[in-house]
């Protein structure tokens, strides 16, 4: 079976954790770079809050650009956050409908048969 | 196939040449089944292409039990490999991976190691119109044309068209008579059940409403061997008799109906 990365918004989080009771941890989620600290960084997810984000060392993110994560769910200082596999850069965070993004979401959970196999 | 013919009804028009007699069980019409129009690009999740169905080998893929020629998705490439003859790309859309093969033009490709000849390169995201082929156990896209995506809004509604496509072939068309279509929150509704033969089914959801309405009315209503005349099914609808018509000629051509004492008497197809 090939990898699938459900996309998500910060709220799914829990769902995808380690100890949750799904098939897959590894996600997907858009959002801006709003911090960047060493190893780890912040982004922001519309109006749905921030994620924290530990990176690896050859992945480099800037400030203000909105980026697309692959990563697994995995326990962080203070809460859930998400252990960084991949990222693709989307550019100015201006040119992307956020709203779009929460529908595809809301679609991938609604019709999951064709996005993923759930448990 | 449901031109304007106005008030001219008449079943034995140029195309279908010779109609259907009763009796007459192998019409070509008849055979088609499922909506017959699979010439369509159906936009479609990488997941549905690994889980298409292929009925029988040689046979068109199926997705959501409907025959799919040709397919659309975008998605992010992981691997791009060039042969002699094709440029094999690994694509991944979130929901799975598979590969698409883009064969190269001889008479076109001057120069096979220019690096990324249509701005294609690995990690970036690109919409594909293609088919899907099997070669042994292996399936893949045969790509008819393969272009960089640069804007996420684009890549984004692909996989809205994808679910919107999804729910149509799995659920009907949006608002129509088809029972659950507004219902179901969670999971996929079963396919809609028009209390006919399955195959009947799938052809009538691709139907106009009207044409849902008449089928389930000569399910319905009481009869002889003889089924109703279109009089009485535009007077019992209170519908306008070309209407009746012209979904009349749906049914027909799908083949699930068919004409009994003339050309404006149906009855349903029962095999």
């Amino acid at each position: 079976m090939s990898l699938q990365t459900p996309r998500i918004l910060p709220q799914h989080l829990s769902n995808f954790h380690p100890n949750a009771n799904s098939r897959t941890h590894t996600v997907r989620i858009l959002g801006t770079v709003s911090a960047l600290q060493g190893e780890t960084a912040k982004i922001t997810c519309g109006t749905h809050g921030d994620v924290t984000l530990i990176l690896t060392p050859d992945e480099h993110l800037q400030m203000g650009k909105l980026v697309e994560i692959v990563g697994k769910v995995a326990d962080i200082e203070g809460g859930v956050g998400i252990r960084v596999l991949g990222t693709t850069d989307w550019g100015n965070p201006a040119d992307c409908d956020y709203k779009i993004y929460e529908q595809v979401v809301e679609a991938t959970h609604r019709v999951k048969s064709i996005f993923y196999d759930a448990e | 196939m449901d031109g304007g013919y106005g008030n001219n009804y008449n079943p034995y028009g140029s195309q279908t040449g010779g109609g259907f007699m009763p009796g007459e069980t192998n019409s070509p019409s008849g055979g088609k089944g499922g909506g017959g129009d699979n010439k369509t690009i159906r936009p479609v999740t990488v997941k549905q292409i690994n889980d298409a169905t292929c009925p029988y080998p040689e046979a068109p893929f199926q997705v959501d039990g409907a025959d799919v020629s040709s397919v659309m998705f975008v998605a992010q490439v992981r691997n791009i490999s060039k042969q002699s003859t094709n440029i094999t790309y690994k694509v991944d859309d979130s929901t799975g991976d598979v590969e698409v093969k883009k064969w190269v033009d001889s008479a076109t490709a001057d120069s096979m190691d220019v690096d990324d000849p249509n701005g294609i390169h690995t990690k970036g995201y690109v919409r594909v119109y293609g088919s899907i082929k099997s070669f042994g156990n292996k399936r893949y896209v045969g790509a008819h044309s393969i272009r960089p995506v640069t804007d996420i809004n684009e890549f984004l509604c692909s996989m809205l068209e994808a679910t919107a496509s999804h729910l149509f072939f799995t659920r009907g068309p949006p608002g129509g008579a088809a029972g659950g279509a507004a219902g179901g929150a969670g999971g996929d509704a079963a396919m809609v059940d028009y209390g006919g033969p399955p195959a009947h089914n799938k052809a009538l959801q691709t139907m106009s409403p009207f044409a849902r309405d008449i089928y389930n009315l000569l399910r319905t209503e009481p009869q002889d061997d003889t089924g109703l005349h279109l009089q009485v099914v535009a007077n019992k609808l209170g519908l306008p008799p070309t209407d009746v018509a012209r979904a009349g000629e749906e049914l027909l051509n799908a083949g699930v109906i068919f004409s009994t004492l003339d050309e404006q008497t149906w009855a349903i197809l029962d095999y």
